[in-house]
């Protein structure tokens, strides 16, 4: 029948998810920035310029979140200064030095075997 | 607006993956990392982001003299040029000059072509392992990687141009599109770095035309410093009576004159510009968390000094009680890192693996890196914790 490959690609991928190994996950190419009340002010004022990553990836203490958000808005990012202290909140206790280290995604692609370094 | 035409662009070439178990490398597998990110002429890189790129190349891919350009590590401070053209690029050479020049890439294929082998590595590679912890992108060991460039030597250009006594300090500006209200990456080096042989405006590395990524149609190479040196889509050289005044020669890429205390800030006036590299070595295998079978292993990787020369690479086996002598690799050039490898016969149970290298300016990797504000030029002694089966 015409759609038994697609039928066991799928089974078989199901198969990989259900026992955690094997499939390669979907990477979220933008991530998003987590839950909270300063989600969405956030998402506006930083995503304009970069990538959520680059804030998933940071483990700073307050104190250095301030500078930081500080010099964001010097450098565009638009935050309604009644939302400043908020904003830094959110982002010290979503990304303070106590939360596990990020786990960034890889590109596609494998490790060259050639010995020829242009490829 | 630049930011976003450059942000669908790169959406654009950059597209999700779904891949099936048997083209997972073996990083990916039993890792527990299994996410990808189709970036293409970008193969296995880890993504620290994907707007703009940053890209880095995993440890153990340090398994080679060269690293193919897919493999090399990619570090941009914002959104790469939205249109680049081989045709109507220019290359604008002035300030503190006789006779002031512009060049075509035609015009630059005409001159004297020279080449290096350059350690590129990024000023803040091994950021994420200072504490406490520091803002930027959060590098793990493989913000370095090391390619064969080759174009004219900036030294012609200067020269066919005629600098004035006056001319101190050369002026790099690329075609890096500004998000919002950043300063524009512009960076500075003294004459006399710009004046070496060996200092390039690169159009080639390992001999093909630089990729996108790496800053075609050219780039500054100024080998042994951090990778800053070397601005990427370079668009106008000038030559300057005094240092750049910018932020990324000031707060940017300085580094304290003496240690501090880990957390404490520091003031402008007691840094200096990062310059050349640290010497440092990272363990490319076994990798870190590994299980193995006991016998003969092979411990490898990489070592590197900047603007020295590697004399030695130590590997330890037992956390740093004793240290033994690794063979360094053949291939060597100045400014390029020396592979290193050291054969062990492994027993079973719990290991702590540890390289040092020294240099021929009598510098050691020490056991903490000098922590500073922007996490700049790690280079502790490289430990990887495996276990023998």
């Amino acid at each position: 029948m015409s759609h038994k490959p697609i039928f066991y690609l799928l089974l078989m991928l199901g198969a990989a998810g259900v026992a955690g190994v094997g499939a390669t996950q979907r990477a979220n190419l933008n991530e998003d920035l987590p839950a909270g009340s300063m989600q969405q002010k956030a998402t506006t004022a930083c995503l304009e310029c970069h990538e959520a990553r680059i804030i998933l990836q940071q483990r700073l203490n307050k104190a250095t979140w301030t500078k930081e958000v500080d010099k964001m808005v010097k450098w565009g990012a638009v935050v309604d200064p009644n939302d400043r202290d908020a904003l830094i909140d959110y982002l010290s206790n979503n990304f303070g030095p106590a939360q596990p280290p990020y786990s960034p995604p890889r590109t596609a692609g494998q490790k060259s075997n050639q010995d020829n370094a242009k490829r | 607006m630049n930011s976003r035409r450059t942000f669908l662009k790169q959406v654009y070439g950059a597209t999700l993956a779904l891949g099936t178990a048997s083209a997972l490398p073996s990083w990916a597998m039993g890792s527990g990392q299994s996410d990808s990110i189709a970036i293409p002429g970008e193969d296995g890189l880890i993504v620290r982001s994907a707007r703009f790129f940053d890209l880095e190349t995993p440890v153990e891919y340090f398994d080679r003299w060269l690293t193919p350009v897919p493999h090399f590590f990619v570090r941009n401070h914002m959104h790469e040029p939205s249109e680049l053209s081989a045709e109507s690029w220019r290359l604008s050479i002035g300030g503190e000059l006789d006779k002031p020049l512009a060049f075509t890439l035609s015009d630059l294929g005409k001159l004297q072509s020279h080449s290096v082998v350059n350690t590129l590595e990024c000023a803040g590679n091994g950021r994420s392992l200072h504490r406490p912890q520091v803002p930027g992108i959060q590098w793990g060991k493989g913000a370095v990687s090391t390619a064969k460039f080759s174009g004219p030597r900036l030294r012609d250009v200067l020269q066919q141009a005629g600098v004035k006594t006056g001319g101190k300090h050369v002026m790099f500006r690329g075609l890096d599109e500004v998000p919002g209200k950043v300063p524009p990456f512009i960076r500075s080096i003294p004459i006399e770095k710009a004046l070496d042989s060996e200092t390039l405006i690169a159009t080639q590395m390992n001999d093909e035309p630089l990729t996108k990524h790496h800053g075609f149609p050219a780039r500054a190479m100024v080998p042994g410093w951090v990778g800053a040196a070397s601005c990427k889509w370079l668009t106008e050289i000038k030559v300057l009576d005094s240092e750049f005044v910018g932020n990324f020669m000031s707060p940017g890429y300085r580094f304290p004159n003496q240690p501090v205390k880990p957390g404490d800030a520091v003031k402008p006036e007691d840094t200096h510009v990062v310059t050349g590299l640290n010497v440092k070595s990272v363990i490319a295998g076994p990798l870190d968390g590994a299980t193995l079978k006991h016998g003969k292993l092979t411990v490898q990787g990489a070592a590197w000094a900047g603007e020295a020369d590697i004399v030695k690479v130590e590997v330890s086996t037992d956390g740093g009680s004793s240290w033994n002598a690794a063979a360094l690799g053949r291939e060597r050039s100045h400014y390029a890192w020396r592979l290193w490898s050291f054969s062990w016969n492994a027993k079973r149970g719990d290991h702590v693996i540890q390289s040092r290298a020294t240099d021929s300016q009598g510098r050691a990797q020490p056991a903490e890196a000098v922590w500073n504000p922007s996490g700049y030029l790690y280079n502790a002694i490289d430990e990887v914790k495996i276990h023998v089966a």
